[in-house]
């Protein structure tokens, strides 16, 4: 079959090698999610401080100067292009998905891209002129650049929160249903605090290079920490975005899971701590900030805006847009109909590699279709590592029953054979591709197998 | 009027529409690549002779904003690819793999060989090579992800046999004609802000351009019948790239004189029409059976912020002019 002619698209799939695609994409988003809303943050807080300087705060608009230029230098560059990274990254880790969006919020994307394209304009009017503008005009273009952006966030929450809960979208609500899900608030505020923190933090470090007096110095630190205090409503804004999850991912993230508790806990400790040292020494004890610890909190901050993002990605599973598209890149609509055609028939790739025997090969296309994006074979997430001590039975039953198995599984897409095959391909892999390897194979285990998916169904373990 | 079509409707269809937007929003971005390739490529040819040249000063003053108005205006086509031809983009994408997604860090380094250039003077000449080699990379990049797009026969074999470039012969007029389009949009965009006498040497930019451009392109359609698909574009591309041709022409002669409007105004109708061109032998493989994205919701809000948008970008141009006067 034509790869473009198939009902379910069929992507080539790439190998990253021991690193699973989540930590691709992971380690992507969480680099862009950090700069722009630094850039965010940072826009607000110019804006103020350019206010401020205008009235009388000595200092203030020579900060201004100099920290735009590293805003500039920093974010406008790698922020942006990271931006389009993000998308290319996506595509290489599930492009159904990135498609999916694309298809269903593009108006609301292109909406987006012209803030983008606002706050661009204005940046760099003041990059370049600022210095040469009267003081109402560069008070207008950063009173522009901080909308933009923080407009530019507006968009892009929407359409990352729908993601997790679609909402009133499921049941045919259209764009706007799925872009005001449940979620689309607690996750705007939070993302807002988090970015005027960010501003506020990498102020502090910007004050302490400035050629200053202690004194005048402590005077900016003051106004700056201003921006970093909203950190302080973090923990509400996480429990109303807990009370607004589905209750399945909900219970991974309080102890379903212990990897995402323990980044819960991260993203939560970090936070609290950041927030209690600006607010209890820097505001309320107006203590003086050097830059080693401006540094030290803003690490910090990374650490939470990491562990909050990958908790963001990880509350999905087994979805990557909730019941509507599971982590494989299949509806669940679809699930069945592949169940009885096996999951394999319609990709049209071949396998890179060689397989002794016709089932391993079988094997490892299933494997691909169905596992690969979330797992390795021998690097993180290894399947080898999480089934090594299964026993053949266990094997069958466990992935054929994957949905009941573990609740963050989708259920499995495939019939009887392709579990059979990735039985054999785990169990060939378990003895390090031996040579010599006898498959296990027989009709009855097949049969038993066939019995075991029906009993698990089609529908996923949190199906409500 | 082809390529856009009527809907059911009797309106535009919503496949139209996303092409006319993908079109416009690509020649908006080809302006200011074009002016960042053959910028720096100017400025490099300038570097490496030593000589005081006033345009390549004002190109490096330039380069790293039109970079970043690039990338910018970039997003726009990129996200209208993902409507009209999404599993061929995906595909492409996917079959180029990591090397695909070397574009991204070699336009980070090139930014800032950009910013390196204008602002280091001992370091100028590597700074440019080391863009100008960047920025040809992501050209090539992109020309061969078009062609791989197109290739889906090929797709299969490309996957098994792990390939991450296609050495398509198909690639060299297609890039060489690029780099023509780029010396002429780039030799526009930068005479109005030189002087007459400079625009003597900008007009021999833009007609040289023309010149590589036109021959390279007339040689690969002879060779290539599919474009001759493009109908009346393609006549309207010769035409305007004739009237551009004659502006340069009379800009050489009277440099002060309506030579350079007129040269605009004609590339910017070759402009157009050869982004039409370009796209005409696949508008017939757009994909047109996605429901989802038919009757997607939100183009009330996009038209009203895009209005909203160039009012914003407006006032802050004016707000520049007023404040600075």
């Amino acid at each position: 079959m034509n790869p473009i002619e198939s009902t379910i698209p069929y992507y080539p799939v790439n190998d990253f090698g021991p690193l699973m695609k989540g930590l691709v994409i992971g380690g992507v988003g969480i680099f862009h999610v950090f700069l722009a809303q630094f850039a965010i943050g940072g826009g607000m807080l110019m804006w103020y401080l350019e206010r401020r300087g205008q009235r009388g705060m000595p200092d203030a608009r020579t900060f201004v100067d100099g920290y735009f230029r590293i805003l500039v230098m920093v974010s406008f560059v790698v922020g942006a292009l990271t931006g389009v990274a993000m998308w290319f990254t996506t595509i290489q880790v599930g492009a159904r998905t990135i498609g999916l969006m694309i298809d269903e919020f593009h108006w609301l994307w292109a909406t987006e891209w012209v803030w983008f394209a606002v706050e661009i304009t204005a940046g760099y009017a003041f990059y370049r002129y600022g210095d040469r503008l009267r003081d109402a005009a560069r008070l207008r273009l950063l009173g522009i650049y901080a909308v933009a952006s923080w407009m530019s966030l507006f968009w892009i929450n929407g359409i990352l929160s729908w993601q997790l809960t679609p909402g009133r979208w499921l049941e045919g609500g259209g764009v706007w249903s799925g872009f005001f899900n449940p979620s689309f608030w607690p996750s705007l505020i939070f993302r807002t605090a988090v970015s005027t923190t960010l501003g506020g933090l990498t102020a502090c470090i910007v004050i302490n290079t400035m050629d200053l007096s202690l004194d005048r110095r402590a005077a900016l630190i003051r106004r700056a920490a201003r921006f970093a205090a909203p950190i302080a409503v973090m923990p509400l804004v996480a429990l109303w975005f807990f009370a607004v999850m589905p209750d399945d991912s909900r219970s991974w993230l309080l102890g379903g899971s212990m990897a995402m508790t323990m980044f819960v806990g991260i993203a939560a400790g970090a936070s609290l701590l950041i927030g209690g040292y600006v607010i209890v020494g820097l505001l309320l004890q107006r203590l003086y900030i050097n830059g080693a610890t401006a540094t030290l909190l803003l690490a910090l901050a990374f650490g939470a805006t990491a562990a909050g993002e990958f908790v963001r990605e990880g509350a999905r599973k087994p979805y990557t847009v909730r019941d509507a598209l599971y982590s494989t890149s299949i509806r669940p609509a679809e699930v069945a109909a592949l169940r009885r055609t096996g999951a394999t028939v319609a990709d049209p790739y071949p396998l890179r590699a060689t397989y002794p025997g016709a089932q391993l090969a079988h094997g490892a296309k299933v494997e691909r279709v169905l596992c690969d994006a979330c797992h390795t074979m021998r690097g993180a997430n290894a399947l080898v590592e999480l089934t090594r001590t299964w026993t053949d039975d266990q094997l069958r039953l466990n992935i054929a029953k994957l949905q009941r198995t573990k609740g963050f599984m989708p259920p499995f897409a495939g019939n009887a054979e392709d579990v059979e095959a990735l039985v054999q391909l785990l169990r060939w892999e378990h003895a390090d591709r031996a040579a010599d390897f006898a498959p296990t194979s027989s009709p009855e285990a097949v049969a038993q197998i066939a019995g075991w998916l029906e009993q698990a169904g089609t529908a996923p373990a949190g199906a409500r | 009027m082809w390529p856009f079509e009527l809907g059911a409707s009797g309106g535009a269809s919503i496949e139209s529409l996303w092409l006319a937007l993908y079109l416009v929003t690509f020649a908006l971005h080809a302006v200011f690549v074009s002016y960042v390739a053959a910028g720096t490529g100017y400025a490099l040819i300038a570097a490496v002779r030593r000589k005081d040249d006033p345009i390549a000063a004002r190109a490096r003053d330039w380069l790293p904003f039109m970079l970043g108005a690039g990338i910018t205006a970039g997003i726009g086509p990129l996200l209208f690819i993902q409507l009209l031809y999404q599993r061929r983009f995906y595909t492409a994408n996917l079959l180029m793999g990591p090397r695909w997604g070397a574009v991204i860090p070699a336009l980070i380094v090139g930014f800032y060989a950009l910013y390196l250039a204008k602002a280091v003077a001992r370091w100028r000449t590597l700074a440019l090579g080391v863009g100008l080699g960047c920025f040809a990379f992501v050209a090539w990049s992109w020309t061969e992800l078009h062609l791989v797009m197109l290739d889906d026969p090929g797709w299969r074999a490309m996957y098994a046999s792990g390939a991450r470039f296609t050495f398509d012969l198909a690639l060299v007029p297609r890039l060489a004609t690029w780099f023509g389009a780029m010396a002429a949009l780039f030799a526009v965009f930068a005479a109005w802000q030189a002087t007459p006498a400079e625009r003597r040497r900008l007009a021999g930019v833009g007609l040289g351009g023309l010149v590589a451009c036109g021959a390279i392109s007339s040689a690969a359609f002879a060779v290539d019948p599919g474009a001759a698909r493009a109908h009346g574009w393609t006549y309207l591309l010769m035409v305007a790239a004739a009237g551009a041709a004659a502006g340069w022409a009379w800009t050489l002669k009277r440099p002060a004189g309506p030579g350079l409007a007129l040269a605009t105004g004609a590339t910017a109708a070759a402009l157009v029409a050869g982004t039409v061109v370009r796209e005409a032998p696949r508008i017939a493989l757009i994909e047109r059976s996605r429901d989802t994205a038919a009757h997607a919701g939100g183009v009330a809000m996009f038209v009203v912020t895009f209005a909203l948008g160039v009012a914003l970008i407006g006032w802050v141009v004016r707000s520049v002019r007023r404040s600075m006067t």
